[in-house]
């Protein structure tokens, strides 16, 4: 909880700032995109920390993204199949990567960085492939009825002119799904039990292998939306770089939201909240004129700072509470 | 605790930040009492090329007084975000060089619909865009092809390598150079597939190489291309950087001066490789003039003034062939525009 | 013949955070001399033998060697004055080769070598040999140590100790997986090592090597000496009784249990770890079982199959009527069976976690609303037994779990199994690494469960339990039942040295062969 509040608290502090700085920040139509592109980034970073929760990691995420965003314009605009089917074709596709990731983490017992790593080169390459590596695009067709998923926005009474985009609905709508499942179902508690302690876990008859092939389907999936939604907003997708670093930028906001790397720590909420932080801060660069180039130099170091106080923290009260220990023995 | 230290770390990386651009103070509307129009212009990625269009950015950022901001996306969404968020900033006028014109229509419309639009190096046909501003790549690519000509009166067998194909101006360029050597008519709406071996008026053409703009990329695959084809005649470098990552290529084979280099665009290592003979010549685009005249227009557009736009919404920045002749006084004329000298 | 101390230690005491682990302690060593040290788990041994070592220093106290105050602050410290500590789990690279372990760290190298970074191989094969020789081992210097026997690695350690001129070795349970054979080599060398002056502290459960090896005997309980003994004086008696602080028969309090039908039936399974030793066992309601042997003899092998954390190549194993599924401790639970693990801290719980989340996790999945969604009521509620009936000391269930002592650890884990209603209770080593007074309690609950009816399967490596609240013991060697006792066998005066002939010996006793299983 404490940990959340941290997080919202840093949030809070780089929108004011840049609201401060430049108050354009504040203006609708930049709120809109911020949330469209936070509720882009959010689902894959949901996806993302189930996988952490468990202890493994997914680097193949934005070539999912990447991959997904190939097949949709080739079935649709190529093969004139309708959209539904390729929905369909998609997702499912979206979610056999990600058995094939778990069964081969589990089954065969290869390191998850090692499957995923493969797993990113792969379907990279089948994306380029199956592309010729040119980029494709949906054309005008689609503008008024299936990319309104993505690109739509749907207005909020009350809110003067605020219109919200349809990702965000369906944000909120993974994000409860999501938080129920790990908090109040029986396979959430499992997922987090395992990801402290795979050993202990199975010694207590949790079924270990099916929960770890189920975090990487759920991720996998998740990439499979967003590759869905990423595809549809950008009406284009250039195979090579589609996607490319999404997974890095999923899991920099599941560790900023209160993952650990190290697995059985985590809450849906605070990713996404890491994945808006990301964005606000990609925002403000764009709006304060910072020069494009220290981009990634400002991002990286907000992430690293964020995990350094929250080691601090972490620290300290782990110290605190040793001290208690120690004066409550000498007694 | 945690909040405190996490507000802490938020302030001090914003302080870094805000640091990193006092220096350009001109960036806050508030600095100055009567508001300066603030442009931008929007490249298709970082790459040299664009430092020397940044040159001319800042050239006519002080004859037109107006404050300009020049940004280089990483791809497509990339290039989508940045144009949104320099619509959020309420820009008075963004110049951009689409990744994907024709995909892109929706975003370009609604940039043009909210501001001054103008693309550069290559358009967005079919959009609402004000102009373009740029060189007829179709004319251009011929060109290239002349200078192939001139330097293989023989013919031969010859492979082109270019960044990406899915740019309108990639695809022109591509295709006037392929005309212009198989003798075809004056025809820009020629396609041939990439993958397609050409043959014709004594040229062949094995075959066309992408790399997705990266160098070490253009590089590996010139080096692999060496090897497929050892009996090659002439290589074809259409972006700015694929020259010199071909003559680095040639020189790791020991092929220097066996097979003949045509370039595009003036790279420092191109230029040199003429200058040296590696090279038999380049054709080079204007970047300074995109730069400069993009925002040259758009002040004259933000100030109101329409009169600037071309009767087509096409203003060309004719391309120039450079050989050993003149490569001399270009390279000269160059330096004095980067402001090196 | 040992009149002047080599070592001497006054008043020793050291804390650490929520734990006293030493009061005061005394200890002299004279040359030449072998001092057992025992002990219950948790009254100080292995804290003191890390002091001598330089791993911990004392908060207080002196130490003493050959005359001379001295400040142990380092392993190296301690290796430079001559104290050696050999690890119950040994240290050794055993990718490299003997002579390489020995000189681990201090590799001698030539004259240009130095500046090199090079090491001079044939120094070093000259020099293992010799201190090999002295222990005993006629092998190669370049043989690689994980081609050797458990015994052989043992003294190749002992060799690496004694080639840095140690005066003083400390050894921690040696011969705790050792055979017979091994084991005696071992005495054989401490006795040519202490008649070349070599001074061993050597700390074991087993009464029958420190009757055989030991000069003087120091009994240690909570942080203090508990008395000293002789080599005349020491019989098991007075040892217990100085351990234990009181009466033994009051400290495992036990009472005849009634006894039902076999309920945990094992027939003919073969276990991964011992494919050609099938095993027959059964227990039955209200029955405590105890599983004797050496470390390595397949016990802890044998509950991680019947649980089913290993599959079983072939075999049944059946609770009450019903088989288990081989390989699925989720099957198992649901038939009623539950393991406390050996390994408490990386098997039994989740320490990151909070007492609640530990105790209910096993019985989550037989409380579920609409098909899973967990019954949070259900959770506090176990949670709560748990705590009262085990009287677990927690601050609150919300309690990390990490945060509490290692007797109460074990009690969550023993909550976490009750919370499943189990009808066989399997136990690895339930009280390592509990102090006194939670194995104390432990025994309790045991009783308590027996007497409640169920059926409980006991490993221990502590001769004092097993004979202290079994009701039968299975003997164990090499993945082999090699022998029954019952209680009127082993509870007698010769009871331990019973249980030690068969868990050294191959041949299963024609007379103590396990019965046929029916059930009366």
């Amino acid at each position: 909880m404490i940990k959340l509040l941290g997080i919202l608290a840093l949030l809070f502090a780089v929108c004011a700032t840049t609201a401060k700085l430049n108050p354009d920040f504040l203006g609708v139509y930049n709120i809109q995109n911020v949330v469209r592109w936070t509720s882009l980034f959010g689902i894959i970073s949901i996806g993302a920390a189930f996988v952490i929760i468990t202890g493994g990691i997914d680097l193949s995420i934005g070539s999912v993204v990447g991959l997904v965003g190939c097949v949709m314009p080739i079935l649709l605009v190529n093969k004139g199949w309708p959209a539904w089917l390729m929905l369909l074709a998609v997702m499912g596709m979206a979610l056999l990567i990600g058995l094939i990731h778990g069964l081969l983490i589990t089954k065969m017992r290869l390191q998850p960085f090692v499957v995923t790593l493969c797993g990113l080169l792969i379907y990279r390459g089948i994306g380029r492939w199956i592309t010729n590596d040119r980029t494709i695009g949906f054309g005008s067709e689609f503008n008024d009825n299936l990319r309104l998923v993505a690109t739509g926005k749907v207005h909020i009474p009350g809110l003067n002119g605020f219109a919200m985009p349809v990702p965000a609905f369906i944000l909120i709508a993974l994000v409860i799904v999501s938080a129920l499942f790990l908090n109040r179902t029986i396979w959430g508690r499992h997922l987090l039990a395992l990801g402290r302690s795979e050993e202990a876990a199975r010694y207590s008859g949790i079924r270990t292998d099916r929960l770890v092939i189920l975090a990487y389907v759920i991720c996998s999936g998740m990439a499979g939306i967003a590759g869905i939604l990423f595809a549809l907003d950008a009406n284009a997708v250039q195979p090579a770089s589609h996607g490319s670093f999404y997974e890095l930028y999923a899991i920099a906001a599941a560790v900023l939201g209160g993952c650990s790397l190290r697995g059985g720590e985590g809450s849906i909420i605070g990713v996404v909240i890491g994945a808006a932080i990301m964005r606000v801060l990609y925002n403000s660069i764009n709006l304060l004129g910072i020069p494009t180039q220290l981009e990634f130099a400002i991002i990286g170091s907000v992430i690293l700072l964020g995990v350094v106080a929250d080691e601090i923290v972490r620290r300290a009260l782990r110290n605190r509470a040793a001290r208690k220990r120690l004066k409550r023995g000498n007694e | 605790m945690n909040l405190f230290r996490s507000s802490l770390g938020a302030l001090l990386v914003v302080g870094i930040a805000l640091g990193g651009c006092k220096k350009e103070d001109s960036d806050q509307p508030e600095s100055t009492g009567k508001e300066k129009i603030s442009l931008a212009f929007v490249t298709n990625g970082p790459a040299n090329f664009w430092t020397i269009a940044t040159a001319g950015v800042n050239a006519a950022a002080k004859d037109f007084d107006c404050n300009t901001d020049v940004r280089l996306p990483n791809g497509l969404v990339d290039q989508n975000r940045v144009l949104e968020d320099l619509l959020a900033r309420n820009v008075d006028g963004i110049a951009v060089s689409p990744i994907d014109g024709e995909n892109q229509n929706g975003k370009i419309n609604e940039a043009a619909g909210r501001t001054h639009l103008i693309t550069h190096d290559s358009d967005a046909p079919g959009s609402d865009r004000l102009m373009y501003i740029g060189m007829d790549n179709y004319t251009a690519g011929r060109m290239c092809g002349e200078l192939v000509k001139e330097a293989m009166p023989d013919g031969g067998e010859v492979i082109i390598f270019i960044g990406r194909l899915e740019q309108a101006n990639a695809k022109l360029r591509r295709q006037g150079t392929i005309d212009e050597l198989l003798g075809r008519d004056f025809d820009p709406t020629n396609y041939d597939s990439p993958n397609a071996r050409l043959e014709g008026n004594g040229f062949v053409i094995l075959d066309t190489r992408t790399d997705d703009f990266t160098q070490a990329g253009s590089q590996s695959q010139a080096e692999d291309a060496l090897a497929r084809y050892p009996e090659i005649d002439g290589m074809i470098g259409l972006f700015a950087y694929n020259p010199p990552a071909i003559l680095n290529a040639l020189r790791g084979a020991d092929k220097l001066d066996q097979v003949t280099v045509i370039g595009f665009d003036e790279d420092e290592d191109t230029l040199e490789g003429i200058k040296d003979g590696h090279i038999f010549g380049t054709i080079v685009q204007n970047p300074y003039m995109y730069g400069y005249e993009s925002i040259r227009i758009l002040a004259a557009l933000a100030r109101e003034d329409m009169s600037v736009i071309p009767e087509d919404g096409f203003l060309d920045i004719p391309a120039r062939k450079i050989v050993k002749a003149n490569v001399d006084d270009f390279h000269a004329e160059l330096r004095k525009l980067m402001g090196e000298d | 013949m040992h009149e002047e101390p080599l070592l001497q230690i006054k008043g020793i005491g050291k804390q650490f955070p929520g734990v006293r682990a030493l009061h005061d302690v005394q200890l002299s060593l004279a040359e030449g001399e072998v001092l057992a040290v025992v002990g219950e788990n948790g009254a100080g041994k292995s804290t003191l033998m890390k002091i001598l070592a330089g791993v911990h220093s004392p908060d207080r106290g002196e130490i003493r060697l050959g005359g001379l105050a001295i400040d142990l602050s380092s392993v190296r410290d301690a290796q430079r004055l001559g104290i050696c500590l050999i690890h119950q789990e040994l240290n050794l690279a055993d990718n490299l080769g003997v002579g390489a372990n020995i000189f681990l760290g201090r590799e001698p190298s030539g004259r240009v070598g130095r500046w090199l970074g090079m090491v001079d191989r044939r120094t070093i094969n000259e020099r293992s040999r010799e201190v090999l020789q002295r222990v005993g081992l006629n092998i190669e210097p370049n043989t690689l140590v994980h081609t050797l026997p458990i015994g052989q690695q043992q003294l190749v350690e002992i060799a690496k100790a004694i080639s840095v001129e140690s005066r003083v070795l400390i050894m921690d349970e040696p011969t705790s997986s050792l055979s017979d054979r091994e084991s005696e080599r071992l005495f054989q060398v401490i006795k040519a090592l202490s008649s070349q002056g070599v001074s061993i502290i050597y700390i074991s459960h087993r009464l029958g090597e420190i009757q055989h090896l030991a000069d003087r005997v120091l009994v240690l309980r909570d942080g203090l000496n508990a008395g000293e003994l002789s080599k005349d004086e020491i019989s098991r008696d007075k040892i217990v009784r100085m351990m234990v602080g009181r009466d033994v028969s009051q400290f495992y309090a036990r009472t005849p249990h009634e006894q039902g039908d076999a309920v945990l039936k094992i027939e003919n399974l073969v276990t991964p770890s011992f494919p050609t030793e099938p095993v027959n066992a059964h227990v039955r309601a209200g029955e405590v079982v105890g599983l004797a042997g050496l470390v390595g003899a397949g016990r802890t092998e044998l509950l991680r199959t019947v649980f089913g954390i290993d599959r079983a190549i072939s075999g049944r194993i059946r609770v009450g009527a019903h088989d288990i599924s081989p390989g699925d401790p989720v099957h198992a639970i649901h038939r009623g069976l539950a393991l406390v693990p050996e390994d408490r801290k990386a098997q039994g719980l989740l320490l990151e976690m909070s007492v609640r989340d530990n105790i209910s996790v096993a019985a989550l999945r037989d409380h579920l609303k609409f098909g899973g969604w967990m019954d949070r009521a259900f959770e506090s509620r176990a949670a709560n037994d748990a705590i009262q009936d085990l009287s677990i000391r927690v601050t609150s269930p919300n309690q990390i779990t990490r945060l509490l002592s290692g007797g109460n650890q074990q009690k969550v884990v023993l909550g976490k199994w009750l919370a499943t209603n189990p009808s066989v209770l399997l136990l690895d080593e339930p009280t390592r690494g509990v102090d006194v007074g939670a194995k104390h309690e432990i025994y309790r609950i045991i009783e308590n469960l027996a007497k409640k009816g169920l059926a409980i399967l006991l490993v221990s490596s502590e001769m004092e339990e097993i004979i202290g609240i079994c009701d039968r013991v299975l003997v164990m060697h090499e993945g082999r039942i090699t022998g029954e006792l019952s209680r009127e066998q082993f509870a007698g005066d010769l009871g331990e040295e019973a249980i030690m002939k068969l868990a050294t010996s191959h041949q299963p006793q024609a007379t103590t062969m396990p019965t046929a299983i029916d059930s009366p």
